[in-house]
């Protein structure tokens, strides 16, 4: 019996097969990684490093990230453009990124280096990591939800956790950035593993070719 | 076509990983449709390299949601 196909679905699928390599989290985690040296740059040699890391973070991983998708995911499961509503999703995770990255060392910056600070900011910087885990937790549900990635909700419970143990603990803000950028940048080489298992390289050309 | 449908354009690898099809019976398929007129078969270059993208025509988007509607119809006169 015919059976009317399931757009969404469909839809869904062919999203999640190209998000399914893993790049993403590698290059998060990267991110997260390059955060966390920078913040503890600025402890060890007060260098203010981090206050430019997330710009320079940015300009080099975007263009290895493309670069990585077009040498590693395009030749194993093909090209395919989504057109502007998928454009739109990693456009939006990305500036979502750099918008939290830029939040969060902005406020651990000036909490670190401006002593005359107002009283409600004093509160802001000593709740610090809670408002960064939260606030990182609802990012990665927004996103997991808009992209239809579930780790990313996994991602954002272990950053509260972490976070909210790193407040009360009194762990250093930079040592919680580095195991939460390599706990990302580890599944997301697990993922490429597995997805380049899954399809590996094949001399398929393209019709008409 | 569904799988075309969903996206702006698409490759063959790409089509052939999602519909799990043999190249030679994708193949068949997509000529089909491309003398049908519903898939435009475009050749470009990507990175010097040779590419050939493959998307619905208006034609084709057109008759698949035709198609859609006739389905669903066909459902709902379907008896419990």
């Amino acid at each position: 019996m015919t059976k009317e196909p399931n757009l969404k679905e469909i839809e869904k699928k062919a999203y999640m097969s190209y998000h399914q390599d893993g790049l993403l989290d590698i290059f998060a985690g990267l991110y997260i990684l390059g955060f966390g040296l920078g913040s503890y740059a600025d402890i060890i040699w007060e260098s203010g490093f981090g206050m430019i890391m997330p710009a320079i973070l940015i300009a080099v991983v975007l263009p290895i990230w493309i670069a990585a998708k077009r040498r590693i995911t395009m030749p194993r499961i093909g090209f395919v453009n989504f057109g502007i509503r998928g454009a739109s999703k990693i456009t939006a995770f990305f500036i979502g990124l750099m918008v939290v990255g830029l939040g969060v060392f902005s406020v651990f910056t000036l909490a670190t280096f401006q002593s005359g600070l107002r009283q409600w900011l004093d509160l802001i910087f000593q709740n610090g990591m809670l408002i960064v885990g939260f606030g990182s937790l609802a990012v990665c549900l927004l996103f997991g939800y808009t992209m239809g990635l579930k780790r990313l909700y996994a991602y954002g419970l272990i950053s509260v956790i972490a976070l909210v143990i790193g407040h009360f603990m009194g762990i250093f803000f930079a040592y919680i950035l580095l195991a939460l950028g390599i706990m990302v940048m580890v599944t997301g080489f697990a993922l490429l593993i597995g997805f380049v298992r899954k399809y590996p390289l094949q001399g398929v050309k393209a019709i008409a070719d | 076509m569904a799988q075309l449908y969903v996206v702006q354009s698409a490759d063959f690898l790409f089509l052939q990983r999602q519909t799990q099809m043999t190249p030679g019976n994708l193949s068949a398929h997509l000529r089909k449709l491309e003398d049908a007129g519903y898939v435009e078969i475009t050749k470009e270059f990507i990175e010097r390299k040779p590419h050939t993208a493959l998307a619905l025509t208006k034609k084709g988007r057109n008759a698949f949601k035709q198609y859609r509607r006739d389905i669903q119809q066909i459902a709902e006169r379907l008896p419990e």
